[in-house]
Parts: structure tokens; sequence; C-alpha cells
């Protein structure tokens, strides 16, 4: 079942990259071939390969319930706004906090997790930047 | 990203180095807290080094008391960093970014949504890198007017080969000469884009294509070599040294210029005591004797642009590069 | 006889104790970068330019500590594929493929020295071809034109389906999807940007390090979130096995290094293939020749000495088009490239002759550098063991972090993160679907390159499309690339029947 979800959802992607691909504005000046040729036999093959997932699926894999779903969820969530608030709040604050996050919720005691969080974002910070010399975001208090 | 723009490096390095030599500190109160320089792109493009190196030749001289970090902001060829300038940072005097003849070549193609060149303040071009027009050893082809005959009567017979994107800037270059010899329709001219200048040497020697354009530069060990014959120079007269045999494009009658300047900008809110501060600074680094030297082995040609006056310069190129790429196309 | 004195007179140059010690703190910056993800050997070095240049380093000197990170990254991307099925760097992904499962089932330290071992081999070979076959490699790189590296190109991916999963339509699809994502940003034969929508972070393409990043570090620490319950600690206790590989081992692998060497040593002389088509064509093709019992993919170690010579191999030879035509071959040596141009060396057909110093210096610190990686990769197989043993409650975060921190610390991109997030979540998606995530990064890597060399082809010939069988040598590449797809789905499927029934009868006996 699963196989057929993806094969469809694999069509819907190769129609939608095919149509962006045709939203391509081409210039007066362009090649013998032309930028939408390559996306466009690109999207033919990635239908061709979704229509045989679709017709002769593998067995599906064991999906997790929903509560580990919700999990990985709020664990992209979490990174997302990572990406987000580093250049806002620093590098040092953000690591802290998230790999916190992510240490607690792989099994550590919250108060573990902080300690891990700490040393990790502390240990990158110390290798990165001041021995490397990587400009990370610097934040409000300048690390 | 690094292989579009290791060329820069050159030219970036070159006054790295130069600026090592010992430079009596002058003149201006201000003295920014926190140094800091926008890459536009990657570790070890040219941006980058056009930054780490001016940052420690202005150490080395004196002219700065502290280190300048470097950021790097890569994204949008420069368009990430120009808009991040623009909208977060307007007013900071302790900033400015590396720039060169593709930012002008992407501001006037509006590749930049949004932003234009007068929102940021130009403070002063470091050297630049002159463009030249090659054709390998063996070919039939001896001048740059030879070559654009054979386009004239079949442009698909010539195919021309270059380091930058269609409508970059060895692109441009080429089009420029074309457009100056009174080729009507540049657009048919058989411009093929390659991932930088060295990959676009390689196939001219390998017969691929007919002709190259890229930056002096690219085609020293080559020249040097024998392999490839350097038919113009689109420098407004003939450089000096060992380049002084290369014909310019103007002694030929087809009067076309290009050269891929480095320098700088700064925010465009800046005030006016940072910014004269910083132009200080810069101008006092490219008056060097040392820096000299090493851009005659470079065949790194001065560009002494400084202030108001590298602003106009910026200007009128964002102006010329504007008007050919309406006439190819490019842009509407 | 004269290359020997040459070499001598390079040995000279580099036996200082100021060029071995740089050449030790390369080797060791260069393995640990290597083995953190997000960063590779091209940022390794392009990171360690500023120190070069803070150091005040000379022509020599500088190239033989960026050189030595260079080689040492190279060595290193294996360290986390074996032990994490991450690859510290793109070249690496291929040794996951084997490398991963041999350590799951308690051979991580085989695995990680039988690779230290070939990628000394590769590298060793490799710089020997650099030394003596240098001026011919150079003919033999200027045969390719646009045609012949397109057709180069679709060989590589014609050979794909060999390389993963049961199921071909999968593969198919994560190469489509691959090379889809390649398309992404400012066309560069017309210069219309496209599928960027509008968004000017876009406009450079995806870089293939946020792609490899997100789908194999980050899907990976969901994967440990979705199942830690089942686990637990358990992982903390795995066995790590032998630290030497047995003699029998390595010799089986003797034959796999050294045609994987060859390989990837002609690839990454070819500039814009590089190392990691090195170590995939070395892994693909070496599977089609070798793998009989179909044991490749499960943790056969000759999948692991194949692809770790192939792109060991293909870093040496990226070399030759770099110092004797100033092409750069890959990422690393245009960033190498740049610091030649900056110690005021120019590359190019008259550098052997102009600076016979530098260069002869860089390859006796070639040489170096290898015995020294070789030397204290075997001992530190037990310390890079001992990964294993962090609970991945630290472990994950932290490979989490170091992986934002690579991209972020390069890019400063809050962008980019939020694409290699949304990468994370595809990479778990699709390994639940069980589809093989290493077309996606050869797809990623290569797309633009072979479009771009099909469009040039065409171009050039005026919109023939016939010119792209239009030499001998694109010919050759067409035919091999044919015979490598449709062999495997005729013959490969009576073959594997075959075998099944066999193996099937010996079951009983070898289980």
């Amino acid at each position: 079942m699963s196989d057929r979800i993806f094969g469809a959802v694999g069509l819907i992607l190769a129609a939608f990259y095919a149509w962006a691909t045709l939203q391509i504005q081409v210039s007066f000046l362009s090649d013998a071939v032309g930028p939408k040729t390559f996306p466009l036999a690109i999207a033919a093959i990635l239908a061709i390969s979704s229509l045989a997932i679709l017709l002769r699926p593998d067995e599906g894999p064991d999906w997790p319930g929903i509560g580990r779903l919700a999990e990985i969820a709020a664990a992209t969530v979490v990174m997302i706004l990572y990406a987000q608030f580093l250049p806002e709040v620093g590098f040092v604050t953000a690591t802290a906090l998230a790999s916190a996050y992510l240490s607690w919720r792989l099994g550590n005691t919250i108060l573990m997790a902080i300690v891990a969080g700490i040393s990790i974002s502390v240990g990158i910070y110390v290798v990165f930047n001041l021995v490397l010399g990587l400009s990370l975001a610097r934040g409000p208090f300048g690390f | 990203m690094t292989i579009t723009f290791f060329r820069g490096a050159v030219a970036a390095v070159t006054i790295g180095l130069a600026g090592s030599a010992a430079l009596a500190e002058s003149h201006t109160g201000f003295t920014p807290e926190n140094p800091e320089c926008i890459a536009p792109a990657n570790p070890g493009g040219g941006w980058d080094f056009t930054c780490r190196q001016v940052g420690k030749s202005l150490q080395d001289a004196g002219l700065l008391d502290q280190t300048m970090q470097v950021v790097n902001l890569a994204g949008g060829g420069g368009g990430v960093a120009f808009s991040e300038v623009v909208t977060k940072r307007p007013d900071d005097d302790d900033l400015i970014v590396a720039a060169s003849a593709a930012t002008a070549t992407r501001l006037a193609q509006g590749a930049y949504p949004g932003n234009t060149m007068d929102q940021v303040r130009w403070l002063a071009s470091i050297g630049a890198d002159y463009g030249v027009i090659a054709v390998a050893a063996d070919s039939e082809v001896e001048t740059l007017p030879d070559l654009l005959d054979r386009i004239k009567s079949d442009p698909t017979a010539v195919s021309i080969a270059g380091g930058s994107a269609v409508g970059g800037w060895d692109h441009l270059k080429v089009l420029i000469a074309a457009s100056a010899y009174g080729i009507e329709d540049v657009r048919s001219v058989k411009y093929i884009a390659f991932d930088g200048g060295g990959e676009a040497v390689t196939q001219l020697l390998a017969g691929s294509v007919q002709a190259f354009t890229g930056d002096i530069s690219e085609a020293k060990g080559f020249v040097d070599s024998g392999d490839i014959k350097v038919i113009a120079v689109l420098a407004p007269e003939r450089l000096d040294g060992e380049f002084a045999e290369m014909p310019t494009a103007r002694e030929q009658g087809v009067d076309a210029i290009g050269a891929n300047w480095r320098g700088f900008y700064a925010p465009g809110g800046m005030s006016d005591a940072a910014y004269e501060g910083w132009v200080g600074k810069i101008s006092d680094l490219y008056a060097s004797d040392a820096w000299k030297t090493v851009m005659e082995n470079n065949g790194l040609a001065p560009l002494d642009l400084q202030g108001a006056a590298f602003e106009q310069f910026v200007a009128d190129s964002v102006a010329q590069i504007q008007e050919i790429s309406k006439e190819i196309g490019i842009i509407q | 006889m004269e290359t020997l004195a040459s070499l001598g007179d390079g040995f000279a140059v580099a036996l200082t104790w100021q060029n071995i010690g740089l050449a030790l703190l390369g080797c060791f910056l260069g393995t640990v970068m290597g083995a953190l993800p997000g960063l590779g050997p091209s940022n390794g070095v392009a990171i360690l330019i500023p120190l070069a240049f803070t150091m005040g380093l000379g022509p020599t000197p500088s190239l033989i500590l960026l050189t030595s990170v260079y080689y040492g990254a190279m060595y290193g991307g294996r360290i986390s594929s074996i032990l994490l099925n991450i690859p510290g760097d793109e070249p690496a992904m291929m040794t996951c493929l084997d490398g991963h499962p041999m350590a799951k089932k308690g051979l991580a330290g085989e695995a990680l020295s039988l690779s230290g071992i070939s990628s000394f081999v590769g590298a060793f070979l490799a710089t020997w071809g650099l030394i003596l076959l240098a001026p011919q490699l150079v003919k033999f790189a200027l045969l390719f034109g646009p045609a012949e590296y397109f057709a180069l190109f679709v060989l590589a991916f014609a050979t794909l389906g060999g390389v993963s999963s049961t199921n071909q339509a999968k593969s198919a699809f994560a190469a489509m999807l691959g090379l889809g994502v390649g398309v992404i940003g400012v066309d560069t034969q017309t210069g219309v940007p496209r599928l960027t929508f509008g968004e000017v972070h876009l406009y450079d393409g995806i870089d293939f390090l946020v792609a490899i990043v997100g789908l194999f570090a980050l899907s990976e620490v969901f994967i440990f979130l979705e199942t830690r319950h089942d686990k637990s600690d358990s992982v903390g206790r795995v066995e790590v096995g032998r630290l030497t590989p047995p003699w029998s081992m390595i010799k089986r692998c003797i034959p796999s290094m050294l045609r994987a060497s060859g390989l990837g040593f002609v690839a990454g002389v070819l500039p814009g293939a590089g190392a990691s088509l090195g170590s995939f064509i070395a892994y693909s093709m070496e599977k089609r020749m070798v793998d009989r019992e179909g044991t490749f993919g499960t943790g056969d170690p000759r999948g692991v000495a194949a692809p770790e010579a192939g792109n060991n191999a293909a870093a040496g030879g990226a070399l030759v088009p770099m110092l004797a035509l100033g092409v750069p071959g890959s990422g690393t040596t245009a960033v190498l490239l740049a610091v030649l141009l900056a110690l005021n060396i120019t590359p190019g057909p008259l550098l052997f002759t102009e600076n016979p110093d530098v260069v002869w210096g860089l390859i006796a610190a070639l040489f170096i550098a290898n015995f020294m990686l070789l030397a204290m990769n075997i001992p530190m197989v037990g310390m890079f063991t001992r990964v294993l043993m962090v609970p991945p409650k630290i472990l994950m975060p932290l490979v989490a972090m170091v992986s934002f921190v690579g991209i972020y610390g390069i890019s400063g991109s809050s962008f980019d993160l939020m694409v290699m997030v949304g990468f994370g979540v595809l990479g778990w998606v699709l390994r639940k679907l069980d589809v093989p995530l290493v077309p996606i990064i050869l797809g990623t890597l290569l797309g633009s390159t072979m479009e771009n060399n099909l469009r040039r082809a065409v171009t050039i010939s005026n919109g023939d499309y016939l010119t792209l069988v239009g030499s001998p040598l694109a010919i050759g590449l067409w035919v091999v690339a044919i015979v490598g797809f449709v062999l495997p789905v005729f013959v490969g499927r009576l073959v594997r029947s075959r075998m099944r029934g066999a193996r099937d009868q010996d079951a009983g006996i070898t289980d």
C-alpha cells in the first residue's frame, strides 16, 4: 500500500516538475537544446518509474505509530526553529537548546540532556570557531 | 562556487601580498570597532580571498588594529549578501563587502531581485584583470578582425568558449567586441559556457571550440607554453612587462574594453566619516610599491578608483551591461 | 631515471622538520574534518587556507599542509560511513553500502583498517600515476570534449541499477530526483533561472553537501528517534571486532583494490568527473565483476576496499589536470588551484619546467602524507571505534549539530539549513520506502554537468544530435553504457535465479 501511495505521489511530483519546467521564461537567446529539454526528460523518466512503483509495489515498511511520528515531527520543528533563530540568538545558545532537546528525546534525563546540550554546543564552538576560525552566528552576546 | 570564482583569487591575493609591505599609517580619525568583511561566497572563492587578504594586509600595514572578521554569506551569486546588507544592516559602519565585475553584471541584469546599485555605497577598487580573446596556437586566425569577420560571414562556424554563464561577464566581453566591430545581431555569436576559464581553455586545446574569452590570468600559463595565442586584450592600451606583446582590441580598430575589477561596497546608510575612513584605508593599501610589482607578475592592471570616482565607474559599467543585455534579450 | 632524480630533489625539499610537522598536522586535521559530516575535503582545505597565510608559509610548505589535509580528508570520510552510515564527505558515500553492514556484523575494526589499507593503495598508485603518466594523461583528458563527457555520465547512470536496491524502478526514481534537484538554479547556457520560484537563495542551485548531510545524517537522527525504545542503549555495547583485518581478507581484496585504483585514477584525471564518480564507478564495476554470490551491500569486504581505493586514487588523479593544465578536476583541486595562484605560481603546461621544486616537493609530500596517514590510521582504528561506545542520546545530537555547523559555517545561510532539514525528512521517508539514497546524491552532483555537456555538444554542432556519437571514444563509452545497462536486466535475471537455486542447496551446509 505504501508503495502505491508513493508511486502516486511520484506521478504528481513528475507532473508538477513538468509544469514548473514549462513555466521557465526563455529569453531570445537560447541554445540548440534549450533549458527545458533536460528537465522534461527527467520528468518523463520520473513518471515512468513512479508508474512502475505504483503497479508493482514492494511490501510496505513498518510505519511507526502516531506517537513516534509526532516525535519526528516535533524534532523537525525544533530543527526548523533552530535554522530560523540561529542568526538571531547566536550559535551557542541556539545549539545548546536544540541539542539538549534532541538528547532529551533520545532518552536522556532532562538534567543530563541540558548538560549534554551545553557541552556539545561549547565543544563545537571551541573547535569550529576558536580553532578553525569559522564564523558562526554571533548573536546578541557575541557568541 | 569555488570553480566559478577561483579566478578572482589572483586579483585578491595580489593585493594581499602587496599589502604586507609596511605602510605608514596615514589619516582619518575613523577606526572600526569590529571590522567585518562579508564574502558573498564560500571559502576558497575569489570574493573570499578579497576579504581575507585585504583584511590581513590592512592589519599588517597597521591600518587596522585588529583582525577583520570574514563572514561567508553565499547564495544567489552574491544576491543573498547584497539583500542582507540592504535590509538588515543598512547603517553598519564596521562592515564592508567584497564585489567584482560579476556583482555589477548581476545588478545590471536584475539578478538580485529588488536590489539596485544605489542601495549601497561603493568604496573603492583594488585592481582589475583585463579580458582577452584567444585562439589555439595553430589556428589560422591571426587577428581580432579576422575572427570577427569569420563570425560575420558564418556565425555557426565559430564557437567561443568562456568560463561564465550566458549573459555573464566572459560572454559580454565578446559581445562588446562584436558589437564594436559592427556585427548587427550579436545574438548570433555562438558562446559556449563552461565551468570556469580553465575548463574553457582546455576545450580550446581539445579542439572542441575555436576561440576563448576570459581574463588574462586564466590565459597566462597557456600563452607562456605556446599552446594558445592572444589575439586581443580588451584594455585601453598595451599592458606592461611580459604582456606588452599582446595587441589591444583598440589598436586593431575594435573599440572594446572589458575589465574584471575587484573592490568593495559598504552599507547604504554608512556614516560619511566611516565611508571616508574605509576609502582612505583601502587607497593607502592600494598605493604601496610592492603591490605594483606583484600586479605586473599576474597580469593585473591598475584600476585606481576610490569614493565618488569608483561609484561613477560602477554606475557606468552597470549602464553599459544593461544596454548590451537588452540587446541580446537577457533582460527585457 | 631523470624522474627519479627529480623525485629525490622533491624529497630533499619536503623532508624538513617544519614540513614534516605540517604534513602531520594536515593529515590529522584532514582526517578529522573528513570524518565530520558536512565538512569534506574542499571545505577542509578552504578553511585552512587562512591558517596557511596567517602562519606566513611559503609556497611549498603551504601546499604540503593543504594537500595533506586533502589526502587526510579522503581517508577520513570513510570513518563515519562505516561507523554511523553517514558519509563524512561525498566520495565516501559508496563506502556506506558495505562498510556499515560490516560494522553491524561486528566487523567495524576490520572494515576501518581494511579501508585504511585500500585508501593507501589507491593513493599510492595514483601518486605514481601522477609522476609517470602526467604528460600522457593530459593528452588523454584532451580527448574528452562535451560529447564524450556526456557519454561518460550516461555510463555512470546506466550502471546505477546494479549498485543498490532490488527494485530498479526505485533506483531510477532516486536518480531522477537527484538530477531534478541538480537542475535547480540559474541555467548557465541561457542565463535564465529554472525552478527557483523566484527564490534568490536557489539561484546558485542546491549545494550537494546540503543534500548529502540532510539525506544521510539528519535522517539517521530521525531513525534513532523513531526506534529509540526498541534498541535503547544496546548500541553502546556493539561488537567492534579485531583492529586489523586477517591476511586472508586483505588478500581477497587485493584484486579489487588494484582495479578500483585504476578506474578511480582515470575518473580523477578527467576534469569534472572527480572522486565521487571514481568511487562510484569503482564500486559498481567491482560489483558487476566479482559479486557472484550477491554479497555486495551486505558487508562484503571487497565492497569496502573498492570504493576507498577508487576515491583515493581519484584524489591523486585530480591533481594531474590541476598541475598540468591548471584545470581543477574537483571542488578541492579548484581550491588548491586558487592557492597556487595566490602563491604566485601559475599552474599549466610549464609548471613542471618552471617550478620543479614546487611540483616535486608537492609529489614527495603526497608520498609522505600517504605513509603518515597509513601509520596514523591503523593504530587509530581502536580510537575511532570508541565512537560506537557513545550512547546515541549523546552521539546523535552531536552528529546533527556538527552537520548544521558544517553547512552554516561555510555558507552562513539559514536557508540552506532549512533545505537540509527538508532533505532529512525526505531521507527518512525514502529509507522507510527502501529507496536508495546514493543515486540521489549522484544525480545532484553530476546533474548540471551532465546537462551542460549535452547542451554544449549539441550547440557546438549547431543542433545536430549525432555529434553525441561523433568520435570513437564517445561510441565506445555508449557501448559500455548500453551493455552495462542491458546485460544485468536480461542476463542478470537468469544468472541470479540460477544462483539462488544453487545457494538454496548449499544453504543447509554453510549456514
